[in-house]
C-alpha cells in the first residue's frame, strides 16, 4: 500500500517535470531577430529562374472577366510556377460590392490608378512594362519574351507563420550588374475566395471561386528601397515581420508574393511567391 | 547575505567552543554497497569492538598496498581484537564499476562501501587517500593517518590493540 | 533566511544535545609555489613570485544536524587554475538536517543521480573544479530500500553562480528490500530513474542566417533509467540517458538531442576478476549556462571509461571524454597465480591486464549552428580517439623484495586535446621495485621508458617529445617521512625537456607537509604513500594538509 503511494508520487512528479522541457520543431530553430525591413548580406538564391508577373484588373460586376480568368488560368497551368498573377479588383463601378461581397483594397486602387489607364475591364499588364491588353488572349505573346531573358536579379521568398504574425524572408542575388534604383514590394493574396461574380451570360453567380486576389501590400505600396550596390554576385537579404489584423482571411489559402521593380519606371525585374 | 554567513560562522564557532573534541562517524550519510544498494553510514558498527575505517581507491597504489598487506594478516587481527575493517572506495564513476570485481578478485574480506560522489569523504574531512581512521567501541575516532608505506600496518595494529585495551579497561 | 531557520530548527530540536556539545571538525589545505619561467615545460614567469591556494573546511555536527562552511583564498591562483579564482572569501556554506528518513540540506551541496550522467555536482580541489549547487536538496527514505531525492539551485562558477536553475528528481529502489520473498535471493537488483531540467532565460544567439537568431529552448530536460544487477560473482550495471534539445557552446548550438549509454559487466571470484565496460555518448554536454565553455558549470558528468593509470608515462597522453560524441569499450582482467606453483612462487603472482578503445561516432553532417547538426548511426564508428593495452605483473620475491613490471601500449589522437596532429603510437616499459630494508626503512625505485613515433612540434604542443626516460628513487622512514628524487628526460626526437624533481614530506597522523623543488608535470603523483593530482610547476612547491 505504502509502496504504491510512494511510486505514484514519484511517477506524478516525473511526469510534471517532463512537462518542463521545451521541444522546438525543426522549421522553428531560427527566429527573426533583426529590425523588420533591414537589409543584410545574404546566402544567395538557389532557384535563379526568371519568372513573369501579371496584374489582372477585374471586377465582380464585370461580365467578361470570367473569360479572362479562364485564359489566365490556362496560361498558369502552362507555365507552372514561372507565371505569377494577381487579381486587382477595380474601384470603378464594375468592382462595386454585391450583397456586401467586396474584394476591393486601398492598395489595389493605388496600383490601378497608376497602371490601368482609362481602358475597360478586363485588363492586364505583364511585368508592369509595355502596354495594357485584354487578357482573354495573347498572354503567351507577352510572357514568352520575358521568360526568354536571362535574369538580372534572382529572388526567393520564404514565410513562417506563427499565430497571426508572418516572418517573411527575401533573398536577392544579382546575376548581372544593375545600376538602377530598385524597390522590393511584398504583398499577400488569397486563393479560393467564394462569392459573387457576374457571368458572360448576365447571370449572377454567388459561388464563384476567386483566385489570387490581392489582399494587402505589406511594404510601401510601390515597394521599399533595396539596399544593395547592384554589382553582379551581390547577395542581399531582408526580413519583414507582419502581423495580420484582418480576421476574414483564410490564412491557409494565402500566398506571399515578392517582386523587385525599377524605382522610377516601376517595371518588374523578377518575382517569387510562397505560402504564407 | 554576508551578515547571514557571519552569523552562521559565529554560531558554528560558539558551538565549537562548547563542542567536545571527539570526532565520531556521522550516522546518516548515504553510501552504496557493492550490490548497488544505498545504505547509510549508521551501518558502520562493530558491537563495541574497534573499527578500521579506510578510505581508498582502485587507482591508488599505496591504498592497495595497505589493504593487501592487512588482508594477509586480517584473520589474526580479528581473532586477537575483534576488529573490523571497513573500506570506503572513493572511486568515482570513472572506476566505481570496477570496485566490486576488484575487491572480490583481491579476496579482501572487508566490508566495502562506495562513496562515488565523496559525501562521506567530505563528512570525515579526508583530503587525500589513503586515509585511515581507528574508531573505538564507543564510535569515537581515536587515531587517524594519511599515507601508507610498506610495513606501516604494524603501527596501525598497535593503535587497534590500544583501542581494544582501553575499551576493556573502561568496562 | 532559510538557512538561519534551518540552523534554528537544528538547534532547538537538538537543544538537549547542544548543551552536551556536538563536534567541530574540519580540514585545512595550503598549496603554494614559487615559480620560475620555463618555456620548455610551459610554466610562465610569475610577477608575484609566490602563488598560493588555500582552503579550510569547518564542519559542525550535532546529532542529525550539521552546518559547515568553506573559506578559500587564491592569492594568486596557482598555475593551472583559472584566474577567475583570484580572491578570497567564504566560497561555500550549508546547514543540513539528516534524519533516518528525511534529509534536508540548504546551501551548497554535492550530489549525484545514478552514474552522474544527468546530474553530478562535485568538486575536485586539485583540478580547481567545483560545480556545487547552492539551493535545496531533500532526501526522503520512506521505507527501507527506497531513496527519493529532489534538488533545486544554481551552480557555482568560481566566485559566482551561473544564472541557470537546475531542478532534479531521482528515485531508486532496491527490490530485495522492498519485495519480501526476494529478500534472501542471491540475485540483487536495484533500479533507479531520474529527471533533471535546467531553466535559463532566453538570450540572443546569432545564427548563420542573416537577421535570424536561434530559437533557444529555455527549459532543457534530461532523463535516465538505470539498473544494478548482481548474482554471486556476476554483476551487470546499465544506465541509459537522454537529453532534450540543448543548443549550447559545446555543440556549437545545434538542436540534435543528446543520448548516452553505459554498460558494465563483471565476473569475479577470489583470485580472478574480469570487467567489461561499454559506452556510447552522443552530444551529452549539459551545462547550466549554455554559453559557458571550459570545465565549470557542467550539470552532468560523463566519465572516461579508460583505466585511470598512475604511472607517469602511462598518463602522459591521458584520454578525456568527448562529450560531443564517442563510443568505447574497455576491459580489465586480474588474475592471481596461486602460491606454491611454479609461476606463483612463495607469495603468488598478480597479473593485471587492461585494454581500452575509444572512437568517434559515425556521423553525417547536416549543418552548422541553428540546424539539427548531424545524424549518427548507432553502432558505426569514426576515427579512433584513443586505445591502450597494459599488462602489469606484480611479484613478491620475499618479505623484503617486490617488483611490479608493466608494459603499456597507448594510441593517442591529439584531437582529444583539441588540436590537430597525427595519431601516434607509444610503448611504455615500467619497473617498480620496492625494498623493505627493515621494519622502518623502505626504498622504492622506479624506471620508466616511453618509445613513441610522435615528433616534437613546438607550435602544437610543448610537451610533445618522441622518447622519454625516467628514474625515481624514494626513501621512506616509516609512514612519517619520505624523500624522493625523480627525473624525466626527453632523450630523443624532442626538445630535450628535463623534469628533475626533489620532494620531501612529513606525515604525522592526519597532518602532512610536503616540499618539492624542481620541475613538475601536471598529473596524478603517488609518492610518499599518498596519491594526489598536482599542477605543472617549476621552482619550489609546498603543500600542507591537516584534518581535525
Amino acid at each position: 500500500m505504502k509502496l504504491n503511494k510512494v511510486l505514484s508520487v514519484v511517477a506524478l512528479s516525473l511526469i510534471s517535470l517532463f512537462a518542463a522541457c521545451d521541444k522546438i520543431e525543426s522549421d522553428n530553430y531560427l527566429v527573426f531577430s533583426g529590425a523588420s525591413g533591414e537589409w543584410y548580406d545574404g546566402n544567395g538564391v538557389a532557384d535563379k529562374s526568371q519568372r513573369a508577373f501579371l496584374d489582372k484588373f477585374t471586377g465582380i460586376r464585370c461580365v467578361n472577366c470570367p473569360t479572362a480568368d479562364e485564359a489566365i488560368h490556362a496560361a498558369m497551368e502552362q507555365y507552372g510556377d514561372k507565371l505569377i498573377a494577381v487579381a486587382i479588383h477595380d474601384s470603378s463601378t464594375f468592382g462595386m460590392p454585391v450583397e456586401g461581397f467586396d474584394l476591393r483594397t486601398e492598395d489595389g486602387n493605388t496600383w490601378r490608378n497608376t497602371l490601368r489607364g482609362s481602358g475597360g475591364l478586363p485588363a492586364a499588364l505583364v511585368m508592369r512594362d509595355g502596354d495594357i491588353f485584354t487578357p482573354t488572349s495573347g498572354i503567351q505573346a507577352k510572357v514568352d519574351p520575358i521568360l526568354a531573358q536571362s535574369p538580372v536579379v534572382a529572388i526567393s521568398v520564404e514565410s513562417q507563420l506563427s499565430d497571426r504574425t508572418a516572418n517573411i524572408g527575401i533573398n536577392l542575388e544579382f546575376l548581372q550588374t544593375c545600376n538602377d534604383n530598385l524597390n522590393l514590394t511584398v504583398f499577400i493574396m488569397e486563393d479560393g475566395i467564394i462569392g459573387q461574380q457576374f457571368q458572360p451570360d448576365g447571370s449572377h453567380k454567388s459561388d464563384y471561386v476567386h483566385n489570387h486576389v490581392l489582399r494587402d501590400v505589406i511594404t510601401d505600396v510601390w515597394g521599399a528601397e533595396v539596399d544593395a550596390d547592384g554589382q553582379a554576385g551581390t547577395k542581399r537579404f531582408c526580413n519583414i515581420k507582419h502581423t495580420i489584423e484582418q480576421n476574414n482571411w483564410n490564412l491557409s489559402n494565402c500566398k506571399v508574393v515578392a517582386f523587385i521593380s525599377n524605382r522610377s519606371t516601376k517595371a518588374i525585374l523578377n518575382v517569387a511567391e510562397c505560402e504564407l | 547575505m554576508k551578515k547571514l554567513i557571519l552569523t552562521l560562522a559565529a554560531v558554528a564557532m560558539a558551538f565549537g567552543m562548547m563542542a567536545q573534541n571527539v570526532k565520531t562517524v556521522p550516522e546518516n550519510v548515504d553510501v552504496k554497497t557493492l550490490d548497488g544498494k544505498t545504505v547509510q553510514t549508521s551501518v558502520i558498527k562493530n558491537d563495541g569492538k574497534p573499527i578500521i575505517l579506510s578510505f581508498w581507491a582502485t587507482w591508488c597504489k599505496p591504498c592497495n598496498k595497505e589493504l593487501d598487506a592487512i588482508s594477509e594478516v586480517y584473520e589474526d587481527w580479528q581473532a586477537e581484537t575483534g576488529v573490523k575493517l571497513i573500506a570506503v572506495s572513493i572511486d568515482d564513476v570513472k572506476s566505481s564499476a570496477r570496485v566490486k570485481p576488484w575487491v572480490n578478485g583481491k579476496g579482501w574480506e572487508y566490508d566495502v562501501y562506495l562513496d562515488a560522489n565523496q559525501e562521506f569523504k567530505r563528512a570525515m574531512n579526508v583530503v587525500n587517500v589513503p586515509h585511515t581512521f581507528v574508531i573505538n567501541g564507543k564510535g569515537e575516532v581515536v587515531w587517524e593517518h594519511t599515507s601508507y608505506v610498506d610495513g606501516s600496518e604494524a603501527e596501525l595494529f598497535e593503535v587497534v590493540k590500544k583501542a581494544m585495551e582501553a575499551a576493556s579497561e573502561a568496562e | 533566511m532559510l538557512i538561519a531557520a534551518l540552523v534554528a530548527f537544528g538547534l532547538t530540536s537538538k537543544a538537549q544535545n547542544v548543551l552536551g556539545g556536538g563536534q567541530v571538525s574540519g580540514n585545512i589545505q595550503l598549496d603554494g609555489q614559487i615559480s620560475r619561467a620555463d618555456s620548455l615545460i610551459g610554466s610562465e614567469n610569475v610577477p608575484e613570485k609566490l602563488l598560493m591556494n588555500a582552503r579550510a573546511d569547518i564542519l559542525y555536527t550535532n546529532g542529525n544536524f550539521s552546518a559547515g562552511l568553506r573559506f578559500e583564498a587564491y592569492q594568486n591562483p596557482m598555475l593551472g587554475f583559472n584566474a577567475a579564482y583570484k580572491g578570497q572569501g567564504i566560497a561555500n556554506y550549508f546547514a543540513a538536517y539528516n534524519g533516518e528518513k528525511l534529509g534536508i540540506t540548504a546551501g551548497n551541496f554535492y550530489d549525484q543521480f545514478g552514474n552522474g550522467m544527468i546530474l553530478r555536482a562535485y568538486e575536485d580541489r586539485y583540478l580547481g573544479l567545483d560545480n556545487s549547487i547552492r539551493g535545496f536538496n531533500v532526501k526522503y527514505r520512506p521505507i527501507e530500500g527506497i531513496t527519493l531525492k529532489g534538488v533545486i539551485g544554481q551552480q557555482r562558477v568560481y566566485w559566482d553562480y551561473g544564472q541557470g536553475i537546475v531542478r532534479g528528481l531521482d528515485g531508486e529502489i532496491n527490490l530485495n528490500s522492498v519485495i519480501k520473498p526476494f529478500a534472501e535471493s542471491k540475485t540483487r537488483i536495484t533500479l533507479g530513474a531520474g529527471f533533471v531540467s535546467k531553466y535559463e532565460a532566453d538570450e540572443t544567439v546569432p545564427s548563420s542566417v542573416p537577421g535570424y537568431k536561434l530559437n533557444i529552448p529555455q527549459n532543457v530536460g534530461a532523463a535516465s533509467v538505470r539498473m544494478d544487477l548482481s548474482h554471486g560473482g556476476w554483476g551487470l550495471q546499465a544506465e541509459y540517458a537522454r537529453k532534450g534539445q540543448d543548443p549550447n557552446v559545446l555543440n556549437d548550438y545545434i538542436y540534435h538531442e543528446g543520448e548516452a549509454l553505459f554498460l558494465s559487466a563483471s565476473y569475479s571470484q577470489k583470485g580472478f576478476s574480469a570487467n567489461v565496460q561499454a559506452k556510447r555518448v552522443d552530444n551529452m554536454g549539459f551545462k547550466s549556462v549554455r554559453s559557458q565553455s571550459g570545465e565549470m558549470l557542467y550539470i552532468n558528468y560523463i566519465p572516461a571509461i579508460t583505466k585511470q593509470h598512475t604511472y607517469a608515462f602511462l598518463t602522459l597522453y591521458p584520454y578525456a571524454t568527448q562529450n560531443t560524441g564517442e563510443m568505447g569499450l574497455t576491459g580489465d582482467v586480474m588474475y592471481k597465480i596461486k602460491k606454491g606453483t611454479v609461476l606463483g612462487g612463495k607469495y603468488g603472482t598478480d597479473i593485471h591486464f587492461n585494454a581500452s578503445w575509444i572512437a568517434a561516432l559515425d556521423t553525417t553532417t547536416i549543418g552548422g549552428r541553428g540546424t539539427e547538426g548531424y545524424t549518427a548511426t548507432y553502432f558505426g564508428t569514426g576515427d579512433a580517439y584513443y586505445a591502450d593495452a597494459t599488462v602489469e605483473v606484480a611479484k613478491k620475491f620475499s618479505s623484503k623484495h617486490k617488483l611490479v613490471a608493466t608494459y603499456g601500449y597507448v594510441l593517442f589522437n591529439p584531437i582529444v586535446e583539441g588540436h590537430a596532429g597525427d595519431m601516434h603510437h607509444n610503448h611504455v616499459f615500467i619497473a617498480d621495485y620496492t625494498w623493505k630494508i627493515n621494519k622502518k626503512n623502505v626504498l622504492r625505485l622506479e624506471a620508466e621508458l616511453l618509445e613513441s613515433d610522435s615528433k616534437y612540434t613546438p607550435e602544437v604542443d610543448d610537451k610533445r617529445c618522441g622518447d622519454w626516460i625516467m628514474g625515481l628513487v624514494e626513501y621512506n622512514f616509516t609512514s612519517n617521512f619520505f624523500a624522493c628524487f625523480s627525473d624525466q628526460y626527453c632523450y630523443r626526437d624532442g626538445n630535450g625537456a628535463n623534469y628533475p624533481q626533489l620532494s620531501v614530506g612529513y606525515t604525522h597522523n592526519a597532518t602532512r607537509l610536503q616540499l618539492g623543488y624542481g620541475k613538475q608535470r601536471e598529473g596524478i603523483i603517488c609518492i610518499g604513500g599518498v596519491c594526489r593530482q598536482v599542477p605543472a610547476s617549476n621552482g619550489l612547491t609546498f603543500s600542507l594538509t591537516h584534518s581535525f
